[in-house]
């Protein structure tokens, strides 16, 4: 039943699509216009859902290249995982620690991680960048950048 | 391993650096001094991104006390857009008790809790001051029928289906209010009014192109269409006839024996509990600043009306106002 | 008309001392902002309107109008470079701006996307010039039923925005559809999909979606490719010198998006992104190469940059002659005017004259500076691919974080970022395009809300859509459009 690719993803699809048709079917209604709010959802989810079945039926169509581009190393998921927890974190400390902190170290470390060997530039460019861009900001555009623990 | 080891210095780093964070904040408090005057930067709230109505009022408001003098302290606004001014309260009511935040505001405050969008309303906040008042006018095309807003209603009253309401906002905030409070003292079966929302600010066109009968918007939108002779404005919602040129013929609906009136303010709150020295001390200010004349000329060149309120005489007025919206959108059938 | 006198007047404005400076401060501020990613027209104007106070009208408004454009125009830079588009007018540029950077053609890029940018912004300010009264009319002449009309005409060029899989770029689409439809209905005031969420109820802004469906998703791509040789091609400049064929190829789309562009910029609501994207569409259509499209074709490069300039010429019209401003930005812009005591309007033209005309006769000058500024710092800003891998990837992070969070200074959004930028790669992985999701997500809303105005006016007949002359003809057109591939697929497979 799930054999191609196409068969799994149209499956998760039409979850998805039911998902959004339950929750359109609860919106509430206003009585005062001749078409509610629940009436393009549903038509979308009812959509999603058929072209979802068609591509369960449909031949895989993708080139090679296309299919190449799923082939990644182990390794590689984990360089990703990693630097969407870096990122995750850079928000998650954004408000509480500043701008120019958070970005600093951002910086730094996601270029290490990824194999910037040159230290030295680095750290300039990290300690450099955040700064210009949040005097820039703050200063000329009149834009505030959360301070955080930034003196100023 | 290398890599294991740049992440646990880089979250070592970050738990260091946020310990520290906790150290400062016990020393900045200000207690005990009777006559409160700011000692950091003030932050004014625009709950809502840059170039709108909120962040000019805020901007202005902002330059003013800075280049008159007004306060000493440095100034500047925020933006926090999002869900109407939901997210911009939610923040500023977080800062419970702070005298160094504020924010601004007008009649959606009121609309948007009753509509169930914010789970903050006014009285969870501490008015400062009101400072600005604007009204809402009714326009149609220059060569409808109507000549006033009897003559609309009677309209309304008998065939409702033919006649559409253009605004702003969504249904059940204020574009429809207006309209829908003026049109329930003229005795019109509000339920039928025909309104649609236009977001993308393009009401005034549909008014222009016969797609729509009826404009609901603010009395400053109006005046150029009117001057130019494309458009003619019904009636403003206004206590008194405005002044100035253009503005001093539209009349009201009061003079038109609906008795009604909608004020579209604009003023100022801090967080809940604000400190009453530092309302005090911002009342007064907000009051030199109303009575500028640097302001009274950015009051002039946008078209808005003084209307200064202390904290007192604000606090009733909100109070006054939410219990009507309050009673229209039940009666609609909108409140939560 | 008098109008001569007044042309000449505004002519005086423009080319006065005063006049060129500030053309020449709008310009490079709107450029230098355009180019920071998120930083579009709206922050640039609303950024400058303090500063403006107590100027004089017409300097100040020539500045105005030159940092509108120029944002527009340094919107390609980012999405060209980085597949990080700062300005929404900007996103259809990196369909095929970004490849031809990464073949190492970045220099020529640039180049097209610049020189397009300038044709497209002087030959609508000629357009605005010579039409602008009349075209007033055109500016309101679009009821819903027409609006709605014209989005289904735009949506039915998903299929052509596919690779490969048309069912996957339609439920893409679907997909796109399905989160414009979060937050609050304008029409009802219903919340819909916001799960009691205070930071959905405005919807998902635009940026967050394209900046996570393209440089997030180009991020995780880099990040896997990144110590893969063979694409040292985009460190590469290239030469930015173009040669007669790519000239030649220029020639159509330019000349037929500033146009288009500039008629899609008139109507009020469309805008910029809109005529990009459209503009995009029709050239793949009308190309007899379209696989070429979104590999790097120079025509798919110049129209959509054409047209986002000429659009926001455009969109002086109304603004200009009606007073009504057909977008967030232009409602900015009519900000900026209040401020400075003007009141754009149909009696600014007579009113003040030297002020309306100074404005346009502004841009002619606005578009020379703009393309004198930016050819020559070409070289320099496609150094920016130069920078080493992982420290390209660190800042084109920090680039995205800074542009979604100056849109609404909360982090909800930067999680939303991070959300779409997995469901970008996700949707790359398993062959899903990108383009028709954003195309929908653009289309699909103002096509819902106008659908249901037009009906709620009507008071539900459907007739309303066949009755008003413009919605019927853009119907039949999106029908055509519709109909004549299917006959093509279904004759192709008989023979």
């Amino acid at each position: 039943m799930l054999k191609t690719v196409n068969q799994r993803i149209s499956l998760v699809l039409i979850v998805v699509g039911i998902g959004y048709l339950i929750l359109a079917f609860q919106l509430p209604s206003y009585a005062y216009v001749p078409v509610d709010a629940d009436i393009v959802p549903i038509t979308l989810g009812i959509l999603l859902i058929l072209l979802a079945s068609c591509l369960y039926f449909s031949k895989d169509s993708e080139t090679e290249e296309q299919k190449a581009r799923r082939k990644i190393p182990k390794k590689d998921i984990g360089a990703l995982l990693a630097v969407f927890s870096f990122i995750f974190v850079y928000i998650l400390f954004l408000e509480l620690m500043g701008f120019v902190l958070m970005t600093m170290l951002f910086i730094f470390f996601c270029s290490w991680f990824l194999g910037y060997k040159k230290h030295l530039s680095n750290a300039l460019v990290s300690i450099l960048f955040p700064l210009c861009m949040y005097g820039m900001f703050t200063e000329f555009l009149n834009i505030s950048l959360p301070q955080g623990l930034w003196p100023f | 391993m290398k890599k294991v080891f740049i992440g646990v210095v880089f979250v070592v780093l970050l738990i260091f650096s946020a310990a520290c964070s906790g150290g400062d904040e016990e020393a900045s408090g200000t207690e005990g001094s009777k006559e409160w005057k700011p000692e950091k930067p003030i932050e004014i709230v625009a709950p809502a991104g840059a170039g709108g109505g909120w962040d000019t009022t805020a901007r202005m408001a902002a330059k003013v006390f800075t280049e008159e003098e007004i306060i000493d302290s440095d100034i500047g606004v925020v933006n926090k857009a999002g869900g109407g001014g939901a997210v911009g309260w939610a923040y500023v009511a977080g800062q419970e008790g702070s005298p160094y935040n504020m924010f601004v505001a007008s009649p959606p405050l009121l609309f948007i809790p009753l509509n169930g969008q914010s789970e903050y309303g006014h009285e969870d906040f501490t008015p400062i001051a009101n400072v600005i008042a604007d009204y809402a006018a009714f326009a149609v095309a220059a060569d409808a029928k109507w000549d006033n807003l009897n003559e609309l209603f009677d309209d309304m009253k008998k065939d409702p289906s033919s006649i559409t309401v253009v605004g702003t906002s969504s249904p059940g905030s204020m574009d429809h209010i207006q309209f829908v409070q003026i049109a329930k003292a003229a005795g019109v079966d509000v339920t039928k009014i025909k309104y649609v929302s236009d977001q993308d600010g393009v009401g005034l066109t549909q008014l222009l192109n016969g797609s729509v009968d009826v404009f609901s918007t603010g009395v400053s939108e109006t005046v150029e269409q009117v001057k130019a002779g494309t458009i003619k404005v019904l009636g403003v919602t206004s206590e008194e006839r405005l002044e100035g040129e253009v503005l001093e013929d539209f009349p009201t609906a009061k003079e038109q024996g609906i008795d009604a009136t909608f004020v579209n303010w604009r003023g100022f709150f801090g967080p809940p509990n604000m400190d009453e020295e530092a309302v005090a001390y911002y009342e007064e200010k907000f009051k030199e600043l109303s009575d500028s004349e640097a302001f009274a000329d950015i009051r002039k060149q946008f078209g808005w009306d003084e209307m200064y309120m202390n904290s007192e005489e604000y606090q009733q007025f909100l109070d006054e106002k939410k219990g009507e919206i309050q009673s229209l959108l039940d009666e609609l059938g909108l409140g939560e | 008309m008098g109008s001569l006198e007044g042309i000449i007047a505004g002519f005086q404005v423009a080319f006065s001392l005063e006049g060129l400076l500030f053309v020449m401060i709008g310009v490079f501020v709107g450029t230098f902002i355009g180019m920071m990613p998120g930083l579009g027209p709206i922050s640039a104007i609303a950024v400058m309107i303090p500063i403006t106070f107590g100027m004089d009208p017409a300097p100040a408004l020539v500045m105005m109008a030159g940092v509108y454009y120029g944002a527009i125009f340094g919107g390609s830079t980012s999405s060209i470079l980085l597949n990080a588009p700062g300005v929404s007018g900007a996103v259809a540029t990196a369909f095929d701006g970004y490849p031809m950077a990464q073949q190492g053609k970045a220099g020529k890029a640039l180049a097209i996307a610049a020189i397009s940018s300038f044709i497209g912004g002087t030959v609508s300010v000629i357009l605005l010039m010579l039409l602008a009264p009349m075209l007033s009319s055109v500016a309101i002449s679009f009821g819903p039923p027409a609006y709605f009309a014209l989005m289904l005409m735009g949506l039915t060029a998903i299929s052509s925005l596919s690779e490969g899989s048309t069912i996957k770029a339609l439920i893409s689409a679907v997909a796109g559809f399905m989160i414009v439809t979060i937050g609050i209905d304008a029409q009802t005031g219903t919340q819909r999909f916001t799960f009691g969420n205070v930071n959905l109820l405005e919807g998902i802004d635009f940026l967050v979606i394209a900046l996570g469906l393209f440089a997030l998703a180009e991020v995780c791509t880099l990040i896997i490719k990144r110590k893969d040789l063979s694409q040292e091609n985009a460190h590469k400049l290239g030469s930015m010198r173009l040669s007669k064929q790519d000239f030649k190829d220029m020639s159509g789309p330019v000349t037929r998006h500033s146009f288009l562009g500039f008629i899609l910029g008139v109507l009020p609501g469309a805008g910029a992104t809109i005529a990009s994207f459209i503009s995009y569409i029709t050239e793949k259509k009308l190309s007899k190469n379209p696989e070429e499209f979104g590999k790097g074709s120079v025509k798919g490069l110049a129209a959509p940059e054409t047209a986002n300039n000429a659009a926001t010429s455009g969109a002086f019209v109304p603004l200009l002659s009606l007073g009504i401003p057909g977008s967030g930005t232009t409602a900015v812009m009519l900000g900026a005017f209040l401020v400075l005591g003007v009141q754009p309007g149909p009696l600014l033209m007579t009113d003040r004259p030297e002020i309306f005309w100074g404005i346009i006769a502004s841009m002619y000058i606005g578009n020379v500076f703009l393309l004198i500024l930016n050819l020559p710092l070409i070289p320099y800003f496609a150094k920016i691919l130069k920078i080493p891998r992982p420290l390209l990837i660190s800042l084109v992070i920090m680039f995205s974080i800074i542009g979604v969070y100056a849109i609404s200074f909360n982090t909800f959004d930067l999680y939303m970022l991070l959300l779409f930028g997995v469901v970008g790669f996700v949707m790359r992985l398993f062959s899903f395009p990108a383009p028709p999701f954003i195309l929908a997500f653009i289309l699909g809303g103002m096509m819902e809300q106008a659908f249901r105005q037009s009906l709620t006016i009507s008071n539900g007949s459907l007739t309303v859509f066949v009755q008003d002359p413009i919605a019927l003809t853009l119907l039949i057109v999106a029908l055509l459009s519709f109909v004549f591939p299917l006959i093509r697929v279904i004759r192709s497979r008989r023979a």
